[in-house]
């Protein structure tokens, strides 16, 4: 594991850590330093770090707190508070 | 390449416990906090407040008090706490003094080891000065080309 990957795993539980105390900002920088260190290294982000973070506004989502979670047919559709939505198949 | 006292230079800073040992502006000698923010020239530390110590906030309801103070990386020496499973394993491997001779190349950092498997790494701030995603890349070209 180099030390970007690790870099990465850091900042997730950092910003999960920040998202739930209510710094959100904070929790922001940490997404979008994360993203960087990403595409700097060329590595893909790891799953559940796309899966939580906003696309448009890089906060990290937790659902029923500031992001909105729906089932469609066959996928599952993340509302941010800024409006933007994310979507991920799922298995039946 | 776990958080060692060798990789921290090229790691993640956010989230550490650090103090600040030596500043050009005293009254930024002997912060401790939590590292909250990285920028290229600065460190933001989030120093925690008990009520008693800050009388003149008058919003103190009991709980403890954060503060960030934003120490500029130039002209600091920051002692960083390493507390995980490698900082153990060298801990049990030999006593400070042992750890220190051998390591080559160790000019600007030096390891303390104390119990518990807390490992606190001494840094030179102007080793840090960097973008926060640039520090992790090895230097030179870039390793696809």
């Amino acid at each position: 594991m180099t030390v970007a990957e690790e870099r990465i795993e850091r900042l997730h539980d950092l910003a999960r850590a920040a998202a739930s105390d209510g710094e959100d900002d904070r929790a922001r920088e940490y997404v979008r330093l994360a993203r960087r260190i990403a595409e700097r290294n060329r590595l893909s982000l790891p799953r559940p770090f796309t899966r939580f973070t906003c696309d448009a506004c890089d906060a990290y989502l937790r659902p029923g707190v500031n992001a909105r979670v729906r089932l469609r047919r066959g996928h599952v559709v993340i509302t941010c508070d800024c409006g933007h939505q994310k979507r991920y198949p799922y298995d039946r | 390449m776990a958080l060692t006292p060798e990789t921290l230079v090229r790691h993640e800073l956010n989230g550490l416990p650090v103090r600040v040992v030596e500043s050009d502006d005293s009254s930024r000698e002997g912060l401790s906090g939590r590292v909250v923010l990285e920028t290229t020239n600065t460190l933001s530390v989030e120093v925690r407040e008990s009520p008693e110590a800050t009388r003149d906030a008058e919003s103190s309801h009991g709980h403890d008090e954060f503060r960030v103070v934003t120490v500029p990386k130039s002209g600091s020496t920051f002692e960083f706490a390493i507390t995980d499973e490698a900082a153990g394993d060298e801990k049990s491997l030999g006593t400070t003094s042992e750890l220190a001779d051998t390591q080559p190349g160790f000019d600007t950092t030096d390891t303390d080891c104390a119990g518990d498997g807390v490992a606190y790494v001494t840094v030179d701030g102007s080793r840090l000065l960097s973008r926060p995603a640039r520090r992790t890349e090895t230097t030179g070209d870039s390793p696809w080309q």
